[in-house]
């Protein structure tokens, strides 16, 4: 009993460092699909990696997801942007736009879709369906230095983001 | 066929070309181009899968024998060697069957 407490206890603690950052650091490394202007480099950086103790909420995958795709220059109007946009019939993107739209989505989330799960998501809803099925990655935190190169602060995997 | 080729070939130029954002640009933009250039091309004709092909075997170039470099000094240079780069030496060139030798944690001189 004693030791739930104390899960728990560490638990919310936890969550509240997570809420506190608020928006969840990306990694600086560019996508060339996308510009991200607003997340200019500095030398160091603390970067929170996407998987959060509480797991990622549906709200935020779909925020990500439509944000990626309102920097995304095919996409001509973005008030068509909406939760259940599908590619092709709503935002006017061909079969390659949609290619490169799921491999942002891979960038995005640090994730590898295999062909089979890659060629079947046509829209945002889809997308956002297949994130959420995903097991969470394991909590750590980086730093990232200007090269792109992170380095745990823990003992978590070592890579380049 | 011709989207998974394209999406191969974007993870490779990902792979290939990690943390260097102008080479990596540069290479996507090149392969839209180049796809862009042939999407008229109807299925099932043989330029098609030639094309095809030959974007399959770009990406596997760039995937396993490209490897980058950075100037570390005066006459030192550090490369990005990844696990997916193809290893060997003069013997395993010749290897039959298209076999090839990747890293796995080894350095090159234990092989």
């Amino acid at each position: 009993m004693f030791r739930t407490a104390l899960l728990r206890s560490a638990r919310s603690a936890t969550s509240q460092v997570v809420r506190r950052t608020g928006a969840i650091a990306r990694p600086v490394a560019p996508s060339s699909f996308v510009t991200k202007s607003q997340f200019a480099p500095s030398a160091f950086q603390a970067a929170r990696c996407y998987s959060a103790a509480s797991g990622l909420q549906k709200s935020e995958v779909e925020g990500r997801i439509v944000d990626l795709l309102k920097n995304f220059d095919k996409v001509t109007d973005p008030s068509k942007l909406s939760p259940t946009s599908h590619f092709a019939n709503d935002l006017g993107l061909d079969s390659l736009d949609t290619v490169e739209v799921v491999m942002a989505i891979e960038e995005e989330f640090s994730i590898e879709i295999p062909d089979k799960e890659a060629d079947a998501i046509h829209s945002v809803d889809k997308a956002v369906e297949y994130i959420l099925a995903q097991p969470d990655g394991e909590l750590f935190e980086m730093r990232v230095g200007d090269g792109g190169e992170a380095w745990p602060l823990n003992d978590g995997p070592r890579g380049v983001l | 066929m011709a989207l998974q080729a394209y999406r191969h070939l974007l993870r490779s130029t990902r792979i290939a070309f990690a943390g260097d954002a102008p080479v990596l640009h540069a290479a996507r933009a090149e392969a839209r181009n180049g796809f862009r250039q042939n999407a008229a091309l109807s299925a099932g004709s043989p330029e098609l899968a030639e094309a095809v092909k030959h974007a399959e075997e770009v990406a596997q170039i760039l995937r396993h024998n490209v490897v980058q470099g950075k100037k570390e000094g005066e006459d030192l240079y550090k490369l990005k060697i990844h696990e997916h780069t193809e290893r060997g030496d003069n013997d395993t060139v010749k290897m039959p069957n298209g076999k090839s030798v990747v890293i796995d944690g080894k350095t090159c001189a234990d092989r």
